[in-house]
């Protein structure tokens, strides 16, 4: 059997530092450990006879620190919570029923409830009565201060009765009156009751709870693993954390490029969507700077690495994430805004009703039982239930629905949505390169001529045209002395013709020059976002191919639902302004923020929130993610990266826009849920109260209450499965 | 009596320093280690002893230190 742990490594200064560690742990017996310099953390993984002790002991000798990170999977909390729902539930029961069911009351009754009770309410309810102490402590009341508050008065009560009252008194009966009867009522099946439901809805809480970290380790696994370092003129790969500044590596095509760095040798086009989002590959050549993790399309590169370990944009990209999930501050509990006004509020009618009793004569003990009572009967059973049962049942319909919620507690958060940032690509936009038109006089020849040449390309401006020329025509001609100039174009024979596709540059190389309709042509492509190629043979420019980034067929109906719904759409790109704004014009956005990093549209969420906004973001690249994770709402794209979808509250399945319409509409009915569940949970036990003031309570009205608070609640959670979809 | 001085690459900072003189200072009859650090190439490691190391010893130290070779050929 081995176990793993997670350990926080602190004091490392450089990646040596990292190798250090990682070789020493990996010397003790049966220990495989990997150290990641970036985030300061040791995954090891090691056998029973090592003791963890061992481990962090053998870190210190080498100089670091070490702390244990986490020993299992399975938080402890919550399958320490469900021991004691467990327990709880099991001795709480028979008091119930015994306590309800007046024939089954037998001699001596009351004093077994006692005994199954006492620990419910002690050892049960202990987690509440720890939360209100410490709260009590701030001047602080919370739900926790009324649960344990109710609690304590109704078990409080019960033993008041059962040892200074008549209800000790072998073969006592409880019957149910509607008169208060005094001192011998037992209110032992409300604690225990109470405690139980309780339990479970916290229980249900924990177990929805995110598991956080997830999207870093989504992120860091982006990096490249290994790397061809060049030395002395050869080739040797090497893991990449043992790159270090001035090394130069190759990056051969489809590779993903190692490190940040210089382009020192060949020419490509790097997939950068990663860092920018922007779905056009970027040319580099000799000279030009590109990120480590994003994706060499094009040719060979020989790069000289400029930064590593947590240097890199990559690195810096996981903090981002990382802050941005540490800083999200946890929302107020909606139960606990409640009780924050209305447990100080009942302390004070419990007091009042004291000393009305002792003003109008009513004797101490009548003063003091109504006071009690009041403190009983506050404490609304279903409380516990209003929250997670709203969150359980909208997740699941979420789920039918094709709307993961990762982070249920999200859709607690106070204030509704006002803004939805919206990614250009991927979330707007296909993220596909697509043809999107020909301009010639012969169009059909020269996308067929073109297709032929351009499918002997790599480059996804060249894969889209050959695709829809394939689409069209079926095979294509062959292709004969095929050459590429990187970041201008192609050239070829094709049918006997010299053909050339590319940029505008290269045929100017071959001396043509494009006359007014072609650049006219040229000019319309690019004012739209769109890539523009030229296409010529024989000595003669016969056409202009325009090259792009698609608007989903869904897009413009989304926009509009959000709109509909009150939101304000913003379009958020790493992209360049103009094809930014030509994608918003088509689907209907006035409001464009292009040419951002990732920490540029952490920052944009960031000044909406300041503004008073309450904001979703909908997105689903590397990019995205910390924005994501610091937005009110997170909506990951179900076909984005792991990074997105880990940083997310909500993924959506479907990647259409009119999901995320749904998924908003979605969160707006379950907090409308919980709200009307808080209504409903204090309602009758608010309806109770001046019964408990006067005097009149009585078991059955408790109880009668927290059943009737209790089905108001669930039945209430339960509409939300009617939730549908709205018309499109 | 003996003083050499060793090439070593893969050091980076201070921790590496630190790490690299502990180790070779453990070897047996070693008075003194010296680093004269160059965090992008090459250090240079100055070893005083009772007797001369040789490159073996001196490799196997490093190793045991962390991520760090000896320059020359072993």
């Amino acid at each position: 059997m081995t176990r793993s742990v997670e350990l926080s490594i602190g004091g490392m200064t450089c990646a040596s530092c990292a190798a250090r560690v990682e070789k020493k742990l990996n010397k003790l017996d049966g220990v495989t450990a990997s150290v990641n310099y970036a985030t300061e953390k040791a995954s090891v993984d090691y056998p029973d006879s090592v003791e963890l002790e061992q481990l962090v002991g053998t870190v210190e000798a080498t100089g670091y620190t070490a702390r244990i990170k986490s020993a299992t999977p399975e938080s402890d909390e919550t399958s320490a919570l469900r021991t004691r729902l467990l327990v709880s539930a099991a001795l709480a029961l028979p008091v119930l029923v015994v306590s309800m069911a007046p024939p089954l009351q037998f001699r001596y009754w009351q004093w077994v409830a006692l005994a199954l009770a006492t620990p419910v309410v002690t050892w049960g309810a202990l987690p509440f009565h720890r939360a209100a102490w410490t709260n009590l402590r701030h001047r602080a009341t919370t739900m926790d201060t009324l649960i344990s508050l109710g609690v304590l008065a109704a078990f409080a009560w019960s033993l008041w009765a059962l040892f200074l009252g008549d209800a000790g008194e072998p073969g006592m009966r409880m019957m149910f009156s509607w008169v208060a009867s005094g001192g011998d009522d037992l209110y032992l099946e409300v604690a225990s009751a109470v405690t139980v439901f309780l339990l479970a809805g916290r229980y249900a809480e924990s177990r929805a709870k995110r598991r956080s970290g997830a999207a870093l380790r989504a992120l860091l696994d982006l990096g490249a693993k290994d790397v061809a370092v060049l030395r002395d003129g050869r080739e040797t790969r090497v893991p990449v954390a043992s790159l270090e500044v001035g090394d130069e590596f190759v990056v051969r095509p489809g590779e993903k490029i190692a490190t940040d760095g210089e382009v020192v040798d060949g020419g490509s086009a790097v997939d950068a969507s990663l860092v920018t989002g922007e779905s056009v590959p970027a040319e580099v050549g000799r000279g030009d700077a590109v990120v480590g993790a994003t994706v060499n399309v094009g040719g060979r590169l020989v790069v000289r690495a400029t930064r590593v370990g947590a240097d890199t944009q990559l690195a810096q990209m996981a903090r981002l994430v990382e802050q941005a999930q540490n800083g999200k501050a946890a929302v107020q509990r909606l139960a606990d805004r409640v009780s924050a006004v209305f447990v100080p509020t009942v302390i004070g009618l419990a007091a009042a009703t004291f000393a009305l009793w002792l003003a109008l004569g009513g004797g101490a003990h009548a003063a003091f039982t109504a006071a009690v009572a009041v403190l009983i009967i506050a404490c609304p059973c279903a409380l516990g239930l209003a929250t997670p049962t709203a969150l359980m049942v909208g997740t699941g319909r979420g789920a039918q629905l094709g709307i993961l919620i990762k982070g249920p507690e999200i859709l607690e958060s106070t204030r509704l949505v006002d803004t939805v940032v919206l990614d250009k690509t991927g979330t707007v936009t296909t993220g596909a390169m697509t043809l999107h038109g020909v301009t010639a006089a012969a169009p059909e020849e020269v996308l067929r001529i073109a297709g032929a040449l351009e499918a002997a390309s790599e480059h996804p401006v060249a894969a889209a045209i050959a695709t829809a020329a394939r689409s069209t025509f079926g095979d294509l001609p062959a292709v004969e002395q095929f050459t590429s100039t990187p970041g201008l174009g192609v050239s070829g024979v094709v049918e006997g013709r010299a053909v050339l596709v590319g940029r505008r540059a290269l045929l100017e190389q071959w001396a043509l020059h494009a006359d007014a309709t072609t650049s006219a042509a040229l000019d319309e492509a690019e004012s739209a976002g769109r890539t523009a190629v030229l296409v010529a043979w024989d000595g003669e420019i016969r056409g202009v191919l325009a090259v792009g980034d698609t608007v989903k067929a869904t897009s413009a109906t989304g926009v509009r639902r959000l709109r509909a719904l009150g939101l304000h759409p913003v379009l958020l790109t790493g992209d360049n302004r103009r094809s930014a704004q030509a994608i918003a014009a088509e689907v209907g956005i006035v409001d464009v923020v292009a040419e951002v990093l990732p920490a540029g549209k952490v920052d944009e969420v960031r000044r909406l929130q300041s503004e008073g906004r309450v904001v979703a973001m909908v997105g689903d690249g590397v990019n995205d993610a910390a924005a994501l994770a610091v937005a009110d709402l997170g909506i990951a794209m179900g076909t984005g990266t792991d990074a997105a979808i880990e940083a997310s509250d909500l993924t959506l399945v479907r990647s259409d826009l009119n999901a995320a319409v749904d998924a908003i509409r979605l969160s707006r009915a379950t907090l409308r849920t919980i709200q009307g569940n808080l209504f409903w949970a204090f309602a009758y036990n608010v309806a109770a109260l001046p019964l408990a003031a006067f005097g009149l309570l009585n078991p059955l009205i408790a109880g009668a209450a927290m059943a009737f608070s209790s089905i108001f609640v669930v039945t209430n959670s339960l509409r939300l499965r009617r939730f549908s979809p709205g018309s499109r | 009596m003996s003083i050499q001085n060793f090439p070593v690459t893969g050091m980076t900072c201070e921790h590496c320093v630190a790490a690299v003189r502990s180790e070779l200072g453990a070897l047996a009859g070693v008075t003194d280690v010296s680093v004269d650090l160059d965090a992008n190439a090459t250090s240079t490691v100055t070893v005083t002893a009772s007797e001369a190391l040789t490159d073996e010893q001196v490799a196997a130290a490093l190793d045991e230190a962390g991520a760090y070779e000896l320059a020359r050929g072993v």
